[in-house]
C-alpha cells in the first residue's frame, strides 16, 4: 500500500502525538510553524504544546530548561530557522549539555523552491554535523520518517531530524526497518558504481538508475538514513564491492553528505575513486521551481545521469591504467 | 525586621574567598562577582531558595541560575558552605582534579545549567519556571543576569514569552552595575530606560540598592506581595568591583589581575566591611 500521500511532517507529528497521549512529560514547541497533524496536537494536548513565538533562540533554551526538568522536548520550525538562526543556542544548551531534545526541521534542500535562499536549507547537513553529541536522521519516505519519529521517544537523545516539505515516494514498505539499525541501506544493488544519497534525492538517483539501466549501466544505490554517526564498517563492506563511489546531495559540497562519506572512507582506508555531486557554491535567486533549480546547479536527473556516465568512463580508464 | 549583621560578615567572607581563588589561579572575574554578591547571598541565606544539598536536583527545589556566567564564582564558596561539595574544591579551582572552573556547568553539584555565553541562563530559567507551572509544582526559578546581558536579543524574546505564559515563578535579577567590557553601558549602546523596557514587556519591576541588605530584603518583601501573575525583575543597582576601592566602577578591571602591590591594597580593603546596611 502506498503511503506517499501523507506529508513527512504529518507522519512525524502524528507519531509524536500518539506518544504524547501516553507520555505527559512530552512537550512539543513550535516557533509558529504548523502541520495538519499539529492542529490535532494543539487542540487535544494544549498542556503539552508550547508556542514559543517566532523566537527560535528562545525556543531552544526553553526546551533545554524543560529537558533539565525531565521533559522530552521537541522544537519545530523550518530548517533554516531551527538550525542556523539559533545555532549557538543549539550548541550551548543542547549539544554541550547533551539534552534529549529533538530538533525537527522541515524543508530540506530546495523544498521551499518558491521562497528563495532565506528558506533553502542547503548547508544544514554541514552545520549540524559539526556539532558534538548529535545524531542526525534524514528520512526519505513515509516509513523511514515514521521510524525516525519512533526513535525520538524510544531512545531519547539530542537529535536533528531533517524532513522534506513535499510528498515523497516510498522507498521502504510499511513495517520495514532494515535502514534503522546501522542507518545505511543499500536499497538497490548494482555493479561498478554505487551512489550514496539521502532524503529527497533518493528518488532522483533512482530515476537516474532506471535511465542508466537502459544503457547497460547498473548502479547501486545507498540510502543514508542516518547522517551522523555513519557506520563506517558497514559502509566500507558495501562500497568495497564497487569500483567507485558517487555521492549525490541537494546541499553545498562543503561539509555535506559527500564530505562525511569521504571522511569515513579515508578513516576506513577504503581507496576507491569518489565523485561528489551537489550544489555549487552559489545562492540562486531564480524563479522556476525545484526541478529548474536542480537543472541550474546540475543535480537534476539528466545531469546526474551524465555525471555517472562520465564517472563510469573515467573508472574504465583507471582500470586500463592500473592493469599496465 | 531581619537581622542583617550575619549577612554583613557573609559579604566579607564571600569577597575574600573569591579573591583568594582568583589570585591563586590568576583566573576569574572579581568585579562582576562583587557587584552581585549581596543579592546572591540574600537569596541563598535569606530563606528565599529551597534546596537540598544532598539531592541537588530534588523535584521540589527552587533553582538559581547565574546567567552572567563570568560571575559563576560568586556561587562557588556558597555552594561549598551549603554542603553541595567539599570546601577543598575551592582550593582546587581550575585544577585538573577539581570540579570548579571559570565558567560553571551542570556537572557541578548545585549548578543548574551551563552558562558563559550571555542570554542562555535567563531563557533556560524561564524553561524551569514553565516546567514547574505545567507540573503544578510551586518551585521558583531565580536567575541573575547582567545589565550588559540585556543587549542579547534573546533576552527580550524570553521576556515576552515569560510574560505571556504568566511565569510569576520566574524571578530575574538584573545586576545593574552599569559597565560592560569596553565602557559604561550608557556610552556603548544605551540600555535606559531599562525599567520601562521590562514594564512594557509585562513584568513587575522592583528596584533595589544591590549593596544594601535592608533594601534587598525590602525588595524581596515586595516580591512576595506581587500576586498579579506577572514575572518579576529586580533591578539591582550595584557597583562593579564593590569592596576593592581601586576596582570599583573601573572597566579595565573586568578580567585584569592585580599586581603584588595591588593585591596587598585589595586585602586591606577586604578586611573592612564595605556594606553599610
Amino acid at each position: 500500500m502506498s503511503t506517499q500521500n501523507i506529508l513527512p511532517r504529518d507522519v512525524f507529528v502524528n507519531q509524536i502525538y500518539e506518544e504524547a497521549l501516553k507520555n505527559k512529560d512530552l512537550y512539543f514547541l513550535s516557533a509558529d510553524f504548523g502541520a495538519q497533524a499539529l492542529d490535532k496536537f494543539r487542540d487535544q494536548l494544549p498542556h503539552q504544546f508550547i508556542h514559543a513565538g517566532i523566537s527560535e533562540q528562545n525556543m531552544v533554551d526553553i526546551a533545554a530548561g524543560l529537558a533539565l526538568n525531565g521533559k522530552l522536548a521537541y522544537i519545530y520550525a523550518m530548517i533554516p530557522f531551527v538550525t542556523f538562526r539559533c545555532y549557538e543556542q543549539v550548541k550551548v544548551a543542547l549539544a554541550t549539555m547533551n539534552l534529549p531534545v529533538t530538533v525537527v526541521g522541515v524543508g530540506s534542500g530546495y523544498s521551499y523552491d518558491d521562497a528563495g535562499p532565506t528558506h533553502y536549507a542547503t548547508e544544514d547537513i554541514s552545520c549540524m554535523r559539526a556539532l558534538g553529541n548529535i545524531e542526525i536522521l534524514s528520512p526519505g519516505d513515509t516509513q523511514s520518517t515514521f521510524e525516525a519519529a519512533k526513535l525520538t521517544f524510544t531512545k531519547p537523545a539530542f537529535r536533528y531530524i531533517r524532513l522534506d516539505r513535499k510528498f515523497l515516494p516510498d522507498i521502504y514498505q510499511k513495517g520495514e526497518t532494515r535502514f534503522l539499525k546501522d542507518g545505511i541501506c543499500e536499497i538497490d544493488k548494482g555493479e561498478e558504481i554505487c551512489i550514496i544519497t539521502t532524503g529527497y534525492m533518493v528518488q532522483k538517483v533512482r530515476q537516474a538508475k532506471e535511465i542508466l539501466l537502459k544503457e547497460g549501466i547498473q548502479i547501486g544505490v545507498i540510502d543514508l538514513f542516518r547522517l551522523k554517526p555513519i557506520q563506517g564498517t558497514l559502509l566500507s563492506s558495501i562500497v568495497s564491492r564497487y569500483k567507485g563511489v558517487m555521492t549525490v546531495e541537494e546541499q553545498f559540497l562543503s561539509g555535506g553528505l559527500g564530505s562525511a562519506i569521504t571522511e569515513v572512507l579515508a578513516d576506513e582506508r577504503i581507496l576507491l575513486p569518489v565523485k561528489r555531486v551537489g550544489i555549487n557554491d552559489h545562492y540562486y535567486l531564480d524563479n522556476g521551481g525545484r526541478e529548474y533549480l536542480h537543472k541550474l546547479c546540475k543535480i537534476d536527473v539528466q545531469s546526474i545521469v551524465e555525471k555517472i556516465k562520465q564517472f563510469h568512463a573515467s573508472l574504465a580508464g583507471n582500470r586500463v591504467l592500473s592493469s599496465k | 525586621m531581619r537581622d542583617i549583621h550575619p549577612f554583613l560578615s557573609k559579604s566579607q567572607w564571600l569577597r575574600k574567598e573569591i579573591f583568594d581563588m582568583v589570585i591563586r589561579t590568576q583566573k576569574g572575574h572579581i568585579p562582576s562577582c562583587y557587584s552581585c554578591s549581596e543579592i546572591v547571598l540574600a537569596l541563598c541565606y535569606g530563606g528565599m531558595i529551597r534546596f537540598d544539598a544532598k539531592n541537588p536536583r530534588s523535584k521540589n527545589r527552587d533553582s538559581l541560575i547565574v546567567s552572567k556566567g563570568h560571575a559563576a564564582m560568586v556561587l562557588y564558596p556558597i555552594l561549598a558552605d551549603l554542603g553541595f561539595y567539599p570546601k577543598e574544591e575551592l582550593l582546587k579551582f581550575t585544577n585538573p582534579n577539581g570540579i570548579l572552573r571559570m565558567y560553571a556547568d551542570h556537572t557541578i553539584p548545585g549548578i543548574e545549567a551551563i552558562c558563559g555565553s550571555l542570554g542562555h541562563g535567563f531563557t533556560i530559567a524561564a524553561g524551569y519556571a514553565l516546567a514547574a507551572k505545567r507540573d503544578g509544582r510551586d518551585s521558583k526559578s531565580y536567575v541573575i543576569v547582567s545589565d550588559g546581558e540585556c543587549y542579547e536579543g534573546s533576552v527580550w524574546e524570553t521576556a515576552m514569552f515569560a510574560s505571556h505564559y504568566e511565569l510569576d515563578n520566574l524571578i530575574t535579577v538584573v545586576d545593574r552595575n552599569g559597565l560592560c567590557i569596553l565602557s559604561e553601558t550608557e556610552k556603548c549602546v544605551k540600555l535606559n530606560p531599562l525599567e520601562d523596557k521590562w514594564k512594557a514587556f509585562g513584568w513587575n519591576v522592583i528596584n533595589v540598592n544591590g549593596h544594601s541588605y535592608t533594601d534587598i530584603f525590602r525588595g524581596f518583601d515586595d516580591l512576595v506581595k506581587n500576586k498579579n501573575k506577572k514575572p518579576t525583575v529586580i533591578i539591582s543597582k550595584s557597583v562593579k568591583g564593590k569592596g576593592i576601592s581601586f576596582m570599583e566602577n573601573k572597566v579595565e578591571w573586568h578580567n585584569k589581575m592585580p599586581n603584588a602591590e595591588q593585591v596587598g591594597k585589595a586585602r586591606e580593603n577586604l578586611e573592612k566591611n564595605c556594606i553599610i546596611n
